[in-house]
């Protein structure tokens, strides 16, 4: 009996995050989430890391 | 609170409701255009496609795909690995996150057979760009301050337009890394944001706006300090054009690692230059040798050209079925893509698996006569090369006016098998193979090739030309005119879509759309199929 | 300083490409080949019973015709010389050997291929291929291409005698070019030369343009004149620049860098002679074809190249001129959309003065330059920058 509850248990749970994920993907809320809030985070950090000068690598020109 | 509308409540037809749930709106009554948020491009809701085909998308493209997607990164080297890659570098962070979203956009409208074929080609490029990128950061000098690790030693460096079968013969024990083909060509198509960036890095040192922007933002990444240090040495190419010969300067001093070129020759017709292409070939695996000490192995890369061969021969039969029937299951823009990165990237397991599910589809499809774009107008093929920006261009035309795009250009190219019998004619295939890499076998060696238009129009029943007009491309711009000439004379519908390879700023993909509305419309005085798909803003999207 | 005998004369010749010479040659029963690169090897053209034409497009205005024909988005000058010829400027041509060296004169070239566009019977275009290294297998593979689509051809198609011995011959005439080009050239590493950047460029193209047989008894009168033509009392300009970049054909060019004050003292540019006017030579059991493929994979600078060593010594060659011509500067001109020079410009923009310590101006230019006015500031800025940076220089020493 107790096997049955907690199967129940987790079949509800997973028949939720089922229904969460698909209300996920119908509304569209991980492209949401990411074009409002992550991909600007990122291009900020991006913007901000500090970056090697590709101008001061050498050219030697004696190199093969 | 709103009042309910009883008559309106009385009118609806619970009958249509019904069915419109069940199987979805038939082509022809959908809006697909007012599921769009405006400018973003994001959706309000993704379509519903019917019960099956929406719990399809749903259950084995949009979950399979998130959870495939976690399952190569741990496969291919673990999720430390890729925050750290993804921490240091704006093309990986800024472009694959939003992947799913480029599925949307490629399938936007399919149902049935053409859903699951056309998501199965997407599958397999995701894949082998994580592998990719994964391979870079396994490799990474950037990613572990400076140090080289035994990876980084046993990685090889190319030009993303080197063809990847080259270096089969080390294929057990080195990893071959095309340079810019996940930083820059696939990130265009997945977020077209990111390589802006690039392209504007290398203007800022001086370099003028008018060469191909594809080159210019391959140097870009250097410029932007954005690609990875992944191998000891590179190779480079003098395809597709001069600007590619031109920016391997950049890279050059910008990597400063050892660089072998191996061009290929321009007039590749000519019987006398395959022995010269050959013997390139030769010459890059005696480098090879010399720089890593491990010897060629013949047995290695006749192995890899067989199951390379498979793919060739699973491509024909394709084109078989894309040509004289109505049942091709696969849309044109996983057609155009799939193939290119397959003929260009060389052997993965991945594209084996894929072609053998996409064969069962396929068979199926001819089996059983299902036509998976039902309310096709015109069969179209896409001359030139495609805007990257907007490689979807082709579900929108389809969606919007019946516009079946059953083969681009890029696909054709690579149309050979290499025999694998003896070493010198398996190289000289190779040369061959080489020689008919994207934008070449049509592009140069005599402008005869790239009026091959006309008898693949006639090979794949196509009655329209979508020509690709890349306006900094100065090989195609060269050729505008006989083009025009050619369509005259012929009497064939051309419509010519401008745009700037990776760089929307230049034509935006409202304007493509535009344009060929208004060729539509005014030329062949037809009715959209889909009237919310004419005109809408996505200017700021991914 | 007194004009030169023959200046006028030549820049007449410069105003048409079937110039006085060219008509002449046809009217002795030669043929007049044309061509538009380094990369075919004039002196195969100049073999007994033919001439090499570079072809250029003096004169020209908007090209119209090549617009459409090529967009307004390829270099000028391919569309230039597209529009000449569809003008009917090229009739004269028995023949054009073509590389598919740069795009867009690819194109250009193509067009003469597949399009009825030169009115002359016997017209054809044959392209020969090009390699990008210089290594043995380059030059064999070129070697066999001039063989196959250039020397063959002309027998066959003209009866030319492409025997070593006429080979030797013509090697020889090329080599006398050769050698008072250099000469005439070699006046401008003086402190005060006898000899303007304007006046060698008029020179070296038409020997590019004119028959050489022709053209030689001029080369050698101006030389001999040289010899004896007095300079300016005092160097007459404020500067000595190196010209570098893209296809140039056009001295007014040259000349209006000079009217803002600097010399231009070095030519290594497309048409120019430096490289260019090296002369050929054959070893002792050679075949002469097989020196004139290695003379010219070997002499090229040209922005193709892409090995290592090859892109990196274009810097050091480019350096090592300016020293050796005493420039104070250099100029890197660069045509709009040559793909090539866009970022062998840009490259030398930034490496040249930060490694060798040369002042470097970079535009980009037209092959017709309309917008003089603003070349014109340009080059005025950059003089006084120059200027401004010798007399630091002298204040610091």
């Amino acid at each position: 009996m107790k096997f049955f509850k907690i199967l129940w248990k987790v079949l509800l749970i997973g028949a939720a995050v089922y229904a969460a994920l698909f209300a996920v993907f119908y509304f569209d809320l991980d492209g949401k989430l990411l074009f409002r809030k992550v991909e600007p985070w990122l291009v900020k950090h991006y913007d901000k890391m500090e970056r090697r000068d590709p101008l001061s690598v050498g050219y030697n020109i004696e190199k093969k | 609170m709103k009042k309910i509308d009883l008559k309106k409540l009385k009118d609806l037809d619970v009958k249509k409701l019904a069915r419109d749930f069940v199987y979805g709106k038939p082509h022809g009554e959908r809006r697909l255009g007012e599921l769009y948020e405006d400018k973003t491009g994001l959706y309000k809701h993704r379509e519903w496609r019917g019960v099956k085909d929406t719990m399809y998308y749903f259950n084995n493209i949009w979950l399979y795909n998130y959870v495939m997607m976690v399952g190569d990164i741990m496969k291919f080297g673990g999720p430390v690995l890729f925050a750290k890659g993804l921490w240091r570098y704006r093309w990986l962070g800024q472009t694959y996150l939003p992947v799913l979203h480029w599925f949307d956009r490629g399938l936007e409208g399919l149902r049935g057979e053409a859903l699951r074929a056309s998501a199965w080609h997407y599958r397999a490029m995701v894949c082998v760009t994580i592998n990719q990128f994964m391979n870079m950061f396994k490799a990474d000098g950037n990613l572990r301050n400076g140090e080289h690790n035994d990876a980084w030693h046993h990685s090889i460096y190319h030009k993303e337009t080197v063809w990847g079968g080259v270096f089969y013969p080390w294929a057990d024990k080195y990893t071959h890394i095309p340079m810019e083909m996940i930083p820059y060509f696939v990130t265009c198509h997945v977020n077209n944001h990111t390589v802006l960036n690039y392209i504007d890095a290398v203007q800022s040192i001086g370099l003028p706006g008018d060469p191909c922007p594809m080159c210019q933002a391959e140097a870009g990444l250097f410029v932007l300090d954005d690609m990875p240090d992944c191998a000891p040495f590179m190779v480079t190419s003098n395809e597709a054009c001069d600007g590619s010969v031109a920016s391997t300067a950049v890279q050059d001093w910008f990597m400063d690692i050892p660089l072998f070129a191996m061009p290929q020759p321009m007039q590749f017709d000519d019987p006398l230059v395959q022995e010269h292409c050959a013997n390139e070939i030769r010459e890059l695996w005696r480098f090879i040798e010399e720089q890593t000490g491990a010897p060629f192995n013949w047995d290695l890369l006749k192995e890899y050209l067989e199951k390379q061969n498979e793919l060739q021969r699973f491509e024909w039969e394709k084109w078989d079925v894309a040509a004289n029937t109505d049942y091709y299951p696969i849309n044109g823009v996983a057609q155009a893509l799939y193939r290119i990165y397959q003929s260009q990237y060389g052997e993965h397991y991945i594209w084996h698996d894929t072609d053998k599910r996409v064969r069962k589809i396929m068979e199926k499809c001819v089996e059983q006569r299902i036509n998976s774009f039902p309310l096709t107008r015109h069969r179209v093929i896409a001359w030139s090369c495609a805007p990257l920006y907007y490689s979807n261009w082709c579900t929108w035309a389809y969606n919007c006016w019946g516009l079946n795009t059953i083969i681009n250009m890029d696909s054709l190219m690579f149309d050979m098998t290499i025999r694998t019998d003896d070493l010198d004619e398996t190289v000289m295939d190779m040369a061959r193979y080489h020689e008919w890499a994207p934008m070449r076998r049509m592009a140069v060696g005599g402008m005869h090739h790239i009026f091959e238009l006309w008898e693949n129009m006639e090979k794949f029943h196509c009655d329209m030309v979508m020509m690709y007009d890349q306006l900094q491309c100065k090989g195609m711009q060269g050729v505008v005119g006989l083009f025009e000439d050619e369509f005259r004379a012929r009497n064939i519908h051309a419509i010519w879509m401008p745009h700037a390879l990776p760089d929307k700023r230049t034509v935006s993909r409202a304007e493509i759309r535009r344009i060929i509305n208004d060729y539509m419309t005014t030329v062949m005085q037809e009715e959209p199929l889909d009237p919310s798909l004419l005109d809408f803003d996505d200017s700021e999207s991914w | 300083m007194r004009d030169l005998k023959h200046l006028i004369y030549f820049e007449n010749l410069l105003q048409e490409a079937n110039n006085d010479l060219v008509k002449q040659a046809r009217a002795e029963g030669k043929k007049a080949l044309g061509y538009t690169c380094y990369f075919m090897p004039e002196v195969l053209l100049d073999l007994p019973g033919c001439f090499s034409v570079r072809l250029r497009a003096p004169r020209s205005g908007s090209p119209e015709m090549a617009t459409y024909y090529m967009s307004n988005r390829t270099c000028h000058f391919g569309r230039s010389l597209m529009e000449r010829a569809l003008e009917g400027g090229f009739n004269f041509l028995d023949a054009q050997l073509a590389t598919e060296t740069c795009t867009v004169t690819c194109r250009f070239q193509e067009h003469l291929k597949q399009m009825d566009i030169i009115q002359n019977p016997d017209f054809f275009c044959e392209f020969t291929d090009v390699p990008f290294k210089k290594t043995e297998n380059s030059c064999e593979h070129f070697r066999k291409q001039l063989q196959a689509h250039v020397l063959d051809l002309l027998h066959e198609k003209f009866g030319i005698d492409i025997s070593d011995a006429a080979l030797m011959t013509a090697i020889e005439e090329h080599n006398e070019v050769c050698r008072l080009i250099t000469e005439i050239g070699a006046y401008r590493k003086a402190d005060n030369p006898v000899i303007t950047g304007y006046e060698f460029h008029v020179i070296q193209l038409v020997t590019l343009t004119c028959p050489k047989y022709l053209i030689l008894p001029y080369l050698r009168e101006t030389a001999e004149e040289l010899k004896t033509r007095e300079p300016e009392p005092r160097f007459p300009y404020r500067v000595r620049v190196v010209l570098a970049g893209a296809e140039n054909d056009d001295p007014n060019f040259t000349q209006l860098i000079e009217s803002c004050g600097a010399m231009v003292v070095a030519d290594r540019y497309c048409y120019g002679s430096l490289p260019g006017r090296e002369e050929i030579h054959v070893s002792e059991g050679q075949s002469p074809l097989d020196a004139v493929a290695r003379h010219y994979l070997g002499t090229s600078m040209c922005p193709r190249f892409m090995p290592k060593e090859d892109m990196r010594g274009r810097k050091k060659y480019l350096a090592d001129l300016v020293k050796e011509y005493k420039a104070d500067g250099l100029i890197v001109a660069s045509n709009k959309f040559c793909e090539y020079w866009s970022y062998e410009r840009m490259m030398d923009a930034l490496i040249l003065p930060r490694d060798f310590n040369i002042p470097t101006c970079s535009i980009e230019k037209e092959y017709v330059n309309s917008a003089s006015g603003q070349l014109r500031t340009r080059f005025q800025a950059f003089i006084e920058s120059v200027e401004i940076k010798k007399i630091q220089e002298g204040a610091k020493k």
